[in-house]
């Protein structure tokens, strides 16, 4: 079992941005159209931008708010699909016979995230990049409690996904919109993560936006399940 | 100002994805690495296979005059211009 606090969350998705869009949309969810918009990261010198990747502009979106209040702080990044519309670039110059860009080839990896976010936030506490399954929220969590176990006094945690390139859209049914979110968890005993096992139905939304939903709407419970893996998460003393 | 520097400049803008930079901005004799535009190692990759593509020209990474022709878009247009008439 695993007991932690959520001290802040925040979370982009196109469209939607502060709290009180997330709170109209947990009442009523859809999933908005993707009109390529990008997040805001103006709290960047230009230079330092043109690195970014929409993905990484969602996770920076997101995290930097929650870093810049809290400061130098272990991260925790998960990420399904990581960054899609690089690697297919890649994969489409060497099937021409062409060379590959440096710049491409050196953000395509799936750590480039943090990577760029431990240069830009001059942070180099301990960083760890994640490549779960539709419960990638649940798997970094665990992630995030160990390091907390381990006498950190808080984890930044993000989950993002963009919208993959139509041809891998075939393949991906657990992106339906590009989604970034962010929370801040310290230690403390409001929420517990256990997990059991058993089957059971698919989320509706993406377990991050699930979460999204309960912590907006003041829900004290959610079951998520992936495979036989089931995730109770619970408010403790609700 | 050369029409080839000008050139330069507009695929050095292009290639390394300067948001909010036009060729004005970047003076030929403005150093391009480390100082003045402040560009990395991964830049000097990246900028090395863009004037490639667009030249049609070879550039060896370990010769050592590489890293003078790279200065400033004044040298890199005279380098350029050089690999052109050879």
């Amino acid at each position: 079992m695993t007991q932690f606090r959520i001290e802040h969350w925040r979370a982009w998705a196109p469209g939607l941005d502060g709290a009180a869009d997330w709170h109209a949309w947990q009442q009523a969810p859809f999933a908005p159209q993707d009109g390529g918009e990008q997040p805001d990261v103006g709290f960047l010198p230009a230079l330092q931008r043109r690195r970014l990747s929409r993905l990484a502009r969602m996770a920076f979106h997101v995290a930097w708010p929650l870093a810049d209040a809290a400061g130098p702080l272990p991260l925790v990044f998960a990420s399904r699909h990581g960054e899609t519309p690089r690697t297919l670039a890649i994969l489409e110059d060497l099937a021409r016979d062409e060379p590959l860009s440096p710049t491409q080839f050196s953000l395509s990896v799936h750590n480039a995230i943090i990577g760029l976010w431990s240069i830009q936030r001059g942070d180099t506490s301990e960083m760890t990049a994640l490549a779960a399954e539709g419960d990638g929220l649940e798997q970094a969590v665990l992630e995030a409690a160990t390091l907390l176990g381990e006498g950190s006094p808080g984890v930044l945690l993000i989950v993002a996904e963009e919208n993959p390139p139509a041809l891998y859209g075939p393949y991906i049914d657990d992106v339906p919109f590009p989604y970034a979110v962010a929370l801040l968890l310290r230690p403390g005993a409001d929420w517990q993560l256990q997990l059991a096992e058993g089957a059971g139905p698919r989320a509706a939304w993406p377990h991050a936006l699930e979460l999204v939903r309960a912590l907006s709407g003041g829900a004290d419970s959610l079951q998520h399940h992936w495979k036989r893996r089931q995730w109770n998460w619970s408010r403790i003393g609700a | 100002m050369s029409d080839l520097q000008t050139e330069i400049k507009n695929l050095i803008i292009e290639a390394l994805g300067l948001e909010d930079m036009a060729a004005e901005d970047i003076a030929a004799d403005l150093t391009l690495f480390g100082e003045g535009l402040g560009l990395d190692s991964v830049d000097a990759l990246e900028l090395g296979l863009a004037i490639q593509k667009r030249f049609g020209i070879k550039i060896d990474a370990e010769a050592k005059d590489t890293r003078q022709h790279f200065a400033n878009v004044a040298s890199l247009a005279a380098f350029v211009a050089s690999k052109q008439a050879a």
